[in-house]
């Protein structure tokens, strides 16, 4: 997984391009020196076979064969950088003269040019040796081959090529595990932010990014998101600060408004009684709203709870499952307790009921007729630290919420777009719940029933 | 009733003490803690109604002050919310209730006339039964029985029942119900109560010719034979 995450990184990406792109431009300088060395060397030897042939004919027509065999041996005894092989052969393909065997398999070249291979003992006769000859007609029958031996050149240029192939595979080699490397440490950094940052969306705007000693763009990076942090949380007080003031001010005229409708009512007649009586609920609806918000509000500045009795949560959990049994039951909904152990927690067992009420209400709520709420009480084993968590799971068999949708239930006043106007509430239910398992170090996670949604909620066995 | 009121909010003392008068009562209102103190020691009240946060004295102080001196009048504090655990530590301090403001007028009355009811009857011995008109609870057999009808109730049924036998004739709101019969103080979202009040009217009140529980609208339920 990490290696797909590195291969796929823009660093390595970057760097594989660039030593790619290095090779392929060192590859095509190579294949043109190649050619250009090939060609130069075999026009200069197929020259030098030419001039081999016209110096033998003229030697021919001057002096016969004797003088052509006097000079093909001085040629040979005088062992030249480059030497020339001979062969003379009479009209019935007789040897008369030259070092090379009488009759070679020759393959036919274009315009007079053969070649042939043959075993020299010069190279512990094993060695093929590739030879380029060129036949011409000396007179009387005789013929005479002059050939170049070009093995030794080829092999020499093959091990040049061959040497510089290799340095190239290996430049590519190096050059993509540097860029692993490199990509791969540029990533961990990025990586590292990243845990970080998502430790920050989940642990609320108290959170920071651990600013490392190693300078560079990532820590400055770092730096920066703090500060957005940082403004961002000032705001966020803010917009909170006067929203709870709101609720705070306007809470007491509301009272009064409340109390003097309610003076109001038992001067009237029935009708514009139950108008009042209407208004009253409303009221009080309203009220419910901002005790709520201020409720959360001071779950939230509190510092998290510190002590607090033992509460079982087992007969709690039995408590609220039996407090919204009829509600579920006049639904024609199921509801369901599943705890078979006393489970003690340290807590405020008021927050947790009300916790744990918010979510049964919702789950019973949420429900179609003839669905099945379950409430699940476990204690689980928190992996490699040997503590507990009590972990509490409301599942319902309602339309769930959508991934997408499940973080946003958390905030203050949100409502399902689907269940807007559908059910009441004032969309304070799941914030509160939040507030109350964060004051209690918990943790709370939404996931999918299938169908349906399951609440799952953890809370520390002990708290120190 | 004679209720003394120690406020210091002006608006909200003001409403409270006309409140109790237009329902009947009598209402001293003092502003500060050590007022306040004063007049509990020498006036002669039923029920003390003390704001959490006072000038002078705060009004936890004053409770523990007075409670340290032996004083068993009911006391209800008034708090607006501000800590988690001022419940907790208003109850704690000696105080018999408590509410958070804001809290409906009916709500505060109702608590009022409970303490002042629980305070001004004496139980003399153990009490083995209750009786509303012809609804009748053993408590030491938990049997019920309405006229010569026995009664199947559910545990909870019977817990609710017996709440408002004992404060027959009163005003019980919802949240005195979660808070006396659940156990729990905290804020439904829905009316969960009323559920359960009306299963238990199906078996108190059905095919009997007297209705005895009854829905006080916008406040609660009262037991009793109505009037």
């Amino acid at each position: 997984m990490k290696i797909r995450k590195v291969l796929t990184s823009i660093t390595f990406r970057y760097i594989a391009r660039y030593v790619m792109a290095l090779s392929a431009t060192v590859f095509l300088l190579l294949a043109f020196l190649f050619g250009y060395f090939s060609y130069t060397y075999f026009s200069d030897l197929s020259a030098s076979i030419v001039d081999e042939l016209d110096t033998l004919e003229l030697i021919y027509a001057g002096q016969s064969l004797a003088g052509v065999e006097q000079y093909i041996d001085d040629q040979l005894s005088g062992h030249p950088v480059d030497p020339l092989y001979y062969l003379i052969v009479d009209a019935d393909g007789n040897k008369v003269a030259g070092n090379l065997p009488e009759s070679p398999i020759y393959r036919e070249f274009s315009r007079g040019w053969m070649g042939f291979q043959l075993g020299l003992l010069e190279w512990d006769g094993s060695a093929e040796a590739e030879f380029l000859a060129r036949p011409t007609v000396l007179g009387d029958g005789l013929k005479a081959v002059v050939a170049g031996n070009y093995a030794d050149a080829v092999e020499k240029t093959e091990l040049v090529f061959r040497t510089l192939f290799r340095a190239m595979i290996a430049t590519l080699i190096l050059g993509l595990t540097g860029g692993f490397i490199s990509a791969s440490s540029t990533l961990d950094r990025i990586e590292r932010l990243k845990t970080e940052l998502s430790t920050v969306i989940r642990g609320g705007p108290g959170q920071r990014l651990q600013v490392g000693r190693e300078l560079g763009s990532v820590r400055e990076l770092a730096v920066m998101m703090n500060d957005i942090l940082d403004q961002m949380e000032s705001l966020m007080q803010g917009v909170r600060k006067v929203s709870d003031n709101i609720a705070h001010d306007l809470r007491t005229p509301l009272t009064r408004m409340r109390n003097h409708l309610s003076q109001l009512r038992s001067s009237l007649d029935t009708a514009t009684e139950d108008e009042v009586t209407g208004i009253i609920e409303e009221c009080d609806e309203l009220l419910a709203s901002f005790n709520a918000l201020l409720r959360i509000s001071a779950l939230e500045a509190g510092s998290a709870l510190a002590g607090g009795a033992e509460v079982e949560l087992s007969q709690l959990l039995r408590d609220v499952v039996e407090l919204y049994e009829p509600v579920a039951d006049e639904k024609g909904v199921t509801l369901r307790l599943d705890s078979t152990q006393l489970q003690l927690c340290k807590g405020e067992a008021d927050l947790l009921f009300q916790l744990f009420a918010n979510l049964v209400d919702n789950a019973v709520k949420y429900t179609p007729e003839h669905g099945t709420v379950e409430v699940r009480l476990q204690l689980r084993p928190v992996q490699g630290t040997g503590e507990y968590v009590h972990s509490i799971i409301v599942a319902d068999s309602g339309p769930g919420i959508s991934p997408a949708e499940r973080k946003n239930v958390f905030r203050r006043f949100y409502r399902v777009e689907a269940s807007r106007g559908e059910q009441p509430g004032h969309g304070l239910g799941l914030s509160l719940v939040q507030a109350i398992v964060q004051y209690h170090r918990g943790t709370i996670e939404l996931g999918s029933n299938n169908p349906g949604l399951l609440v799952k909620v953890k809370l520390p066995q002990i708290i120190a | 009733m004679n209720v003394l009121l120690i406020e210091d909010d002006k608006d909200v003392g003001g409403f409270i003490c006309s409140e109790l008068l237009a329902a009947g009562h009598s209402c001293v209102h003092k502003h500060n803690g050590e007022d306040g103190l004063r007049e509990a020691r020498n006036g002669d009240h039923d029920v003390l109604v003390v704001d959490r946060m006072l000038p002078l004295m705060d009004g936890i102080t004053l409770i523990k002050t007075l409670r340290n001196d032996g004083f068993s009048t009911p006391i209800l504090v008034l708090s607006a919310l501000a800590e988690v655990d001022d419940r907790v530590r208003g109850l704690h301090s000696g105080a018999d209730d408590y509410l958070t403001k804001p809290f409906s007028m009916a709500e505060l009355l109702a608590r009022l006339e409970v303490m002042h009811r629980r305070a001004s009857t004496p139980t003399s011995g153990e009490v083995t039964s209750l009786e509303v008109g012809d609804l009748r609870m053993d408590l030491l057999k938990q049997e019920v029985s309405r006229g010569e009808v026995a009664l199947n109730l559910q545990p909870r049924e019977y817990k609710l029942l017996e709440y408002l036998m004992r404060h027959a004739g009163q005003v019980v709101t919802r949240a005195m119900l979660l808070e006396h019969v659940w156990g729990y103080h905290f804020d439904p979202q829905t009316n969960v109560i009323d559920v359960h009040v009306s299963r238990l009217r199906q078996k108190i009140d059905k095919g009997f010719e007297v209705e005895l529980l009854a829905t006080v609208r916008g406040v609660g339920y009262r037991l009793g034979p109505q009037v």
